[in-house]
């Protein structure tokens, strides 16, 4: 870099005398050379990441099956969610749960007569909460189309068996890992291999391990065990008819709907699932374990706590944040869910395992009417973004106070 | 504590295993063994190779990679710079514009993309079929500029001012200053982005309909519909598709793991 010496020299007293040399120059030159530098990026997020959201609301408007067609207003979420009246009443049960929770633990900060209120008026909100979300959901499926809200139901079914667990296995295994023992970071790479899989080649496997035959490794290991082998991937029954099926016919009692659980075939796709994210997790974890002060558990120690005290009173409380971090992540990744359904699914089972991105894909490519696609995208995703704003609701306090 | 770690490791491990000693049978094996074959069947791979067309899948899947690779490397660095050291109107309110495209579901964004590449929106003819259509969507992440800010943001002060009196501007300040100490977070953008690239499977299936620019991971898939009962080599292309990731990570999973864990926990 060749420079004028004279240059260097004056340099430092000038630096002295204006302490902010850039302040002096106009901020044309400046502002030119941002908008230069942000405009590759800002170029193609906003083609392919922004305007797609304007214009799939455009195409939801209008009849659109291939090529665009008649302007048809909300044709096409009333027959994706019926009227609005139920998919409204079914957000109102999702904020519902949010306002109960909140008036919960308001109430403990209240006393005497106020706290009973306080947790009376909680429980009908609670109850009410129940109603609306069954009955909306309910409606939307009788007024909307069938396909669409019950791979809502099976999406939430995915998203509410699958993040818990990810999250539940992923804090213990971080905290095994967290312990001075030889082989981390040999473990670390074992737990992080499936994250890094494709999803095509993971899923692949899958498929050979959970086959109906009798010899492939997922029958052999629940022979074992003395149970028959399974049709796995082809088995669209849920999983309580699987179990209690026979307890329940004695009984004289039906499983249905949300009782009777997710089928066996979505089951194994959870597992893929879990099987996935839980190095990943267990990282993020990982990361934030390495934040807590040491000194905590010294004193906790001295004070006589023993391992699992430790755990429950210092590990949870103050991963907190981390946990509402994965917690949303892990929902808006099942929610997008698409590779490993889209491989796994089996004919045979009839769409028992088509969550709503399926369902979405369908109406799109199988179906060519985009328009209608478009509208259950944006459908799919005001239901994220509540989840989303729930799940802050209820985790985001705590996690704001730890 | 270490039988706990074990066993989650060992289960973590099993669909491996499972792939590699099925990979390894012969087809009549697949139908009668759980665990291992009795004469490992080495030429599987090469009969999968062929018979999946995997040598032009391959080749598309790593060119698709370094275009995508390079072109995120190059945009987010300016973009991330910018955002972070320069100042001009408008600066937050697009990077939180920019930002915002994360929590957009791909769900919602591969409809309209879909008639973009198709040149439905905009007149610039159909992209299907064409590396284009495969590259230029990806050219750019909001999650790769964030982590880029992140890191030139911590880059001091000093450095900058001494760069401004030798006369540098911010283009040779950048590549001449930030970029070689960017070495950590490039490799870990770079990484994210392969295994991104390499897994990506919805939007090729829906801008490929043959086999010029097809990648692997639409080929493998083809494979399982096309090769059905024949497990063995099934999985022996599976094998081949993840190989390049593994070994990959394995390679250099500290940048990785890192990578993930500072950005995850601020992202």
């Amino acid at each position: 870099m060749p420079r004028p010496a004279a240059n260097t020299a004056s340099a430092p007293a000038e630096r002295r005398a204006t302490p902010r040399p850039g302040r002096r120059r106009a901020p044309w030159g400046e502002w030119l050379i941002g908008y230069a530098f942000v405009l590759p990026a800002t170029l193609v997020i906003g083609v392919f990441g922004l305007f797609p959201i304007l214009y799939a609301l455009y195409m939801s408007v209008h009849r659109w099956r291939v090529r665009r067609g008649a302007f048809v207003g909300l044709e096409q979420f009333e027959r994706t969610v019926g009227d609005g009246g139920g998919f409204a009443l079914f957000l109102a049960g999702l904020a519902a749960v949010a306002l109960g929770h909140w008036l919960w633990t308001r109430a403990y900060t209240e006393r005497g007569g106020w706290l009973r209120a306080g947790q009376v008026a909680a429980a009908l909100t609670l109850v009410a909460a129940g109603v609306a979300l069954s009955v909306g959901f309910g409606s939307m499926q009788h007024a909307g189309d069938p396909r669409f809200v019950a791979g809502l139901g099976r999406t939430f079914f995915y998203g509410a068996i699958s993040v818990p667990l990810q999250i539940a296995i992923a804090l213990v295994v971080a905290a095994l890992l967290y312990q001075p023992i030889r082989g981390r970071p040999l473990y670390r790479m074992l737990f992080f291999l499936p994250y890094v899989t494709p999803a095509v080649a993971g899923a692949a496997v899958f498929r050979a391990i959970f086959s109906p035959r009798e010899e492939r490794l997922a029958n052999t290991l629940v022979g074992w065990l003395g149970i028959d082998p399974q049709r796995w991937l082809f088995e669209p029954r849920p999983v309580g008819h699987l179990l209690f099926g026979d307890l329940a016919a004695r009984l004289g009692i039906e499983l249905t709907g949300i009782w009777a659980g997710p089928s066996l075939a979505l089951l194994v796709i959870i597992l893929f699932g879990v099987w996935t994210y839980v190095g990943y997790n267990a990282v993020i974890f990982l990361a934030g374990l390495g934040a807590i002060p040491r000194e905590l558990y010294e004193a906790a120690e001295i004070d006589g706590a023993s391992g699992s005290q430790r755990f429950w009173a210092i590990t949870v409380p103050l991963l907190a944040p981390v946990t509402f971090y994965l917690t949303v992540l892990g929902f808006i990744g099942t929610f997008q869910a698409f590779t490993h359904l889209y491989v796994m699914r089996e004919s045979a089972v009839r769409g028992a395992v088509d969550t709503a991105s399926l369902v979405i894909f369908d109406t799109f490519y199988a179906l060519n009417d985009f328009g209608l696609a478009a509208a259950q995208s944006l459908v799919l995703f005001a239901v994220i973004l509540a989840v989303t704003l729930l799940q802050q609701r209820l985790f985001g306090r705590r996690a704001l106070r730890a | 504590m270490h039988v706990a770690l074990a066993v989650g490791a060992f289960v973590s491990l099993l669909p491996f295993l499972t792939m590699l000693s099925t990979s390894l049978m012969t087809l009549g094996e697949t139908y009668t063994r759980t665990s291992l074959p009795a004469v490992p069947q080495w030429q599987n791979f090469a009969q999968a190779w062929s018979e999946a067309h995997f040598d032009r899948f391959f080749r598309n899947s790593l060119i698709i990679a370094a275009v995508v690779i390079s072109g995120v490397l190059v945009t987010c660095t300016l973009a991330g710079y910018a955002f972070a050291r320069i100042r001009f109107p408008g600066r937050d309110l697009l990077f939180t514009l920019l930002l915002a495209t994360l929590m957009i579901p791909g769900t919602v964004t591969f409809i309209p993309s879909f008639l973009l590449v198709r040149g439905d929106v905009i007149p610039w003819g159909s992209w299907i079929n064409t590396l284009p259509a495969l590259t230029v969507p990806f050219l750019s992440t909001a999650f790769i500029m964030f982590l880029f800010r992140q890191f030139f943001a911590q880059v001091p002060d000093e450095l900058w001012d001494a760069a401004r009196i030798d006369g540098a501007g911010h283009g040779r300040f950048l590549l001449q200053v930030v970029v070689p100490m960017s070495t950590p977070v490039m490799l870990t953008a770079t990484l994210l982005t392969f295994v991104n690239v390499w897994n990506e499977f919805l939007w090729p299936i829906l801008v490929t309909t043959d086999r010029t620019w097809r990648p692997l991971s639409v080929g493998l898939y083809n494979f399982t519909q096309e090769a059905g009962a024949q497990t063995h080599l099934l999985m022996a292309g599976s094998v081949i598709t993840i190989l390049p990731v593994l070994l990959l990570y394995f390679v250099t999973q500290r940048f990785f793991t890192e990578g993930i864990s500072t950005s995850g926990l601020k992202g």
